[in-house]
C-alpha cells in the first residue's frame, strides 16, 4: 500500500480544534487590547492569525502520511519535527471506526487504532479518510488468523442488527420511565386532592388553585416531553445497532446520528449479563451486556457496555450460543433462595417506609394511604429481590441473579473474579445466611462488585472453597 | 468457608485504635460542648442537653473501649501459597479469599499513629478491590509485603 494523505476536510478539522482550543486566550487578548489599539491593528493581527492557522492546518495534512507495510501501520507526521510511528499489526488490540455527522456528509469516518498500552501513547487517529479506505486499512491490520476460515459447520459470522420496532420499545421503557408513568398516573388520579375544596371559594383563590391547575398540566407536558426525547435518544443512540462476530473478536456498529464501531476482544470480556428492567421484564425483553477490562467509558454510560439494547428473552440463549458460546446462561435456571431468607429482604427495604406511615399517621394523618402504599410497593419490591435472588455453578462458570429494581443475571468465570468475600452478621449467622460479594474488573477498568444476599451459608461455603486456589488441601472442613 | 485465618495482627493496634478513637471522639465532645452553650443561651429545656451528653458518653465508651479490642479479637488474615485469607468486622464479620495471581500491587504504609506504635499496614490491590491488613508489626508488615510479592505472579493474559 502507498503513502496516502487524509481526506482534505482534516485541514478544516485541524483549523476548527486550533480555534477551539485558543479561543479563551482569543477573546482576552481582544478584550486586553480593546481599548488601547487602533482597529487596523487589531484587524491586522486576525488576518495574521488566520493566515498562520490555514497555513498550519494545511502544512500539517500535507505533511501527514499513513500507509501499511511489512506488517504495520506507518505513520508520518510533524511540521517542523518529523515524527514517524510503526505500529506492529500484533500489537494492535482494536481499531475502530467512527463517523460525526461531518463525516457522513462526505462519506468518510475516522480510523481510532488502540495497542494494549494503557497511556494515550501508542494510539493512533486518523482523523477523517474515506469509508472504503477506513475499512480497507481495517483490513489489512486485522491479525492474520481471521483469515483461516472458522471451523466448519458454524455459521461463519454471525451477525445480529437490531429491530426499529424493538428500539421503539427499548426507548418508551427504559429505566427512568417507569418514574415518569408513576407521576403520571398519580397525578391523573389524585389532582383534585391536592387542591382542597376551599381554595375554589373566591376569586382570588381560584385564580392560585388555576395556576396550581397550569403547572400540573405544564409538569405533565415536560414529562411526556422527556419520554419523548428519550425515546428519540435511544433510537439515535442505538439506532442501526449491529453486532458481528470475527472468530475471537465482537464488532459493536451502532448510532443514527454519530456512528459508532467497537470492537471487543473476546478474552478482555469479564462478565456477561442481562439485564431486565420493571417494565420490560413482563413484556419479556431483556438487554445485554458486558464487563470488559481495558474498554473506555463512553460519555453518559454509567456501566457496563451494552452488547445488544433490546431482544425478546426466548432469544437470549440462541443470540449467547451464537456470539459467546461460553456463556450460555440459560436465564432462568438459578438455585433459589431459602425461604428464611426473605424476611430480611422484606425488612431492608421497607424498613424506611414503616416510619414513614407511623409518621405520616401521627402528623398528617389524612394523607397516611400514601405512605400505606408506598410502604405495599416497597414489601413488594423487597419481596421480588428475594424470589429473584439466586446462583448457579457450571464447571468454572458462576452465574448470579440479583434484583435491584432491575433483574440482572450475570455470569463470570471463576478466573475473572479478582477476589470473593463472604460476609455475615449475627443474625444471619444465627440464620445460617451469608451475604456474598464478588469483584471483577469492570468496564472503564474500576472495579465492579456483585453481591448475592442472605443466601444459604452451606452454599456460600461451597462457592468459597469453588472460587479458593488452594485446591491441593482438603477443604471440605465444614 | 473454612477454620478462621490463622494469624492475628499486633496487640498494640488497640491502643492505636483507641488513640484514633479518642481523637474522632474529642471533636464529637467538642460539638456537643458547643450545642450544650447554645442550648443555655436559648433556653432549651435543660433535659435535651442531658441526652446530648449520653449520647456522647455512650459513644465514648462504645468507640474508645469496646470497638478496638472487638475489633482486633475479629481480625485474622493467613498467607498462602495461592492466595491470601482475610477475616475482620465487628458486626459484620467479612472474610474474603485473594488468589496471589490477581495481586497487582502491595504496599505498606504508616501514619503518624501507627508509627508510635511501630506499626504498618499492609494493603493489597487486585485490579478491582483493595484489602487493607491494618497495624501489622514494622517488620511483620515488610515480610508480610515481600512475601505476597514474590508469589503473586501476574498473569496478564487472564487481565
Amino acid at each position: 500500500m502507498s503513502s496516502q494523505r487524509l481526506h482534505p476536510i482534516t485541514i478544516v478539522f485541524t483549523a476548527i480544534k486550533t480555534i477551539k482550543d485558543a479561543i479563551i486566550p482569543i477573546i482576552a487578548m481582544f478584550f486586553a487590547s480593546f481599548q488601547r489599539i487602533a482597529s487596523t491593528y487589531i484587524y491586522l493581527g486576525v488576518a495574521i492569525f488566520l493566515i498562520l492557522l490555514i497555513t498550519f492546518s494545511i502544512l500539517s495534512w500535507y505533511r501527514f502520511s499513513y500507509r501499511v507495510e511489512n506488517e504495520e501501520l506507518r505513520i508520518e507526521y510533524g511540521i517542523f519535527i518529523r515524527n514517524k510511528r510503526y505500529i506492529s499489526k500484533n500489537r494492535i488490540q482494536s481499531i475502530d471506526l467512527t463517523a460525526g455527522v461531518v463525516h457522513r456528509l462526505f462519506r468518510l469516518v475516522q480510523v481510532q487504532i488502540e495497542t494494549a498500552g494503557g497511556g494515550t501513547d501508542a494510539e493512533a487517529s486518523l482523523k477523517a479518510v474515506k469509508r472504503v479506505d477506513g475499512e480497507r486499512l481495517r483490513e489489512a491490520l486485522k491479525i492474520t488468523e481471521i483469515q483461516v476460515p472458522v471451523q466448519a459447520g458454524e455459521s461463519i459470522n454471525p451477525s445480529r442488527h437490531v429491530m426499529l420496532k424493538n428500539l421503539f420499545i427499548a426507548g418508551s421503557t427504559s429505566g427512568s420511565v417507569g418514574v415518569i408513568l408513576a407521576l403520571f398516573a398519580f397525578s391523573f388520579a389524585k389532582i383534585e386532592q391536592f387542591i382542597p375544596d376551599r381554595i375554589f371559594e373566591s376569586t382570588i383563590e381560584w385564580l392560585i388553585g388555576l395556576s396550581i391547575l397550569f403547572l400540573f398540566g405544564l409538569s405533565l407536558v415536560i414529562l411526556l416531553f422527556l419520554w419523548l426525547l428519550g425515546i428519540a435518544g435511544t433510537i439515535i443512540k442505538y439506532g442501526n445497532f449491529t453486532i458481528k462476530k470475527n472468530n475471537d473478536e465482537l464488532f459493536i456498529t451502532r448510532g443514527l446520528l454519530e456512528k459508532k464501531q467497537i470492537t471487543i476482544p473476546l478474552k478482555r470480556i469479564q462478565a456477561v449479563g442481562i439485564e431486565e428492567n420493571l417494565i420490560r421484564q413482563p413484556l419479556g425483553y431483556v438487554s445485554i451486556f458486558a464487563e470488559i477490562a481495558g474498554g473506555s467509558m463512553e460519555k453518559g454510560e454509567d456501566f457496563s457496555t451494552i452488547l445488544f439494547p433490546i431482544m425478546k428473552a426466548s432469544e437470549v440463549d440462541e443470540f449467547l450460543q451464537q456470539f459467546l458460546p461460553a456463556y450460555r446462561a440459560e436465564s432462568n435456571k438459578v438455585a433459589p433462595l431459602p425461604k428464611r431468607a426473605a424476611k430480611f429482604y422484606l425488612l431492608r427495604v421497607s424498613s424506611l417506609f414503616i416510619f414513614g406511615v407511623i409518621g405520616m399517621a401521627y402528623f398528617l394523618p389524612s394523607f397516611v394511604w400514601v405512605a400505606v402504599v408506598l410502604l405495599a410497593l416497597s414489601l413488594l419490591l423487597g419481596f421480588l429481590r428475594y424470589r429473584d435472588g439466586g446462583y448457579r455453578l457450571e464447571g468454572k462458570c458462576l452465574t448470579i441473579r440479583y434484583r435491584g429494581i432491575s433483574r440482572r443475571t450475570v455470569s463470570m468465570y471463576q478466573k475473572r473474579i479478582q477476589s470473593l468475600e463472604k460476609k455475615q452478621h449475627k443474625i444471619q449467622k444465627i440464620q445460617k445466611l451469608a451475604t456474598m460479594k464478588l469483584s471483577i474488573i469492570g468496564t472503564g477498568g474500576s472495579g465492579r462488585h456483585y453481591a448475592l444476599e442472605h443466601m444459604d451459608n452451606e452454599q456460600a461455603n461451597r462457592l468459597a472453597g469453588w472460587y479458593s486456589f488452594r485446591n491441593e488441601k482438603p477443604k471440605d472442613k465444614k | 468457608m473454612r477454620k478462621p485465618p490463622i494469624n492475628r495482627i499486633a496487640t498494640s493496634a488497640i491502643k492505636a485504635w483507641r488513640i484514633t478513637a479518642i481523637i474522632y471522639v474529642s471533636i464529637l465532645w467538642l460539638l456537643a460542648i458547643a450545642v450544650t452553650v447554645l442550648f443555655i443561651i436559648l433556653d432549651v429545656p435543660i433535659w435535651f442537653v442531658f441526652i446530648i451528653i449520653a449520647i456522647c458518653l455512650l459513644s465514648t465508651y462504645v468507640f474508645v473501649f469496646i470497638f478496638p479490642k472487638l475489633r482486633w479479637s475479629r481480625w485474622r488474615y493467613e498467607l498462602f501459597e495461592q492466595e491470601i485469607y482475610i477475616q475482620h468486622g465487628i458486626l459484620i464479620m467479612s472474610r474474603t479469599l485473594v488468589p496471589m495471581i490477581r495481586v497487582q500491587h502491595v504496599d505498606t504504609k504508616q501514619g503518624p499513629i501507627l508509627k508510635k506504635f511501630q506499626l504498618a499496614s499492609v494493603t493489597i490491590s487486585t485490579a478491582a478491590t483493595t484489602h487493607e491488613i491494618p497495624a501489622l508489626r514494622m517488620e511483620d508488615a515488610s515480610n508480610l509485603r515481600d512475601q505476597i510479592s514474590a508469589l503473586a505472579r501476574v498473569d496478564e493474559d487472564d487481565v
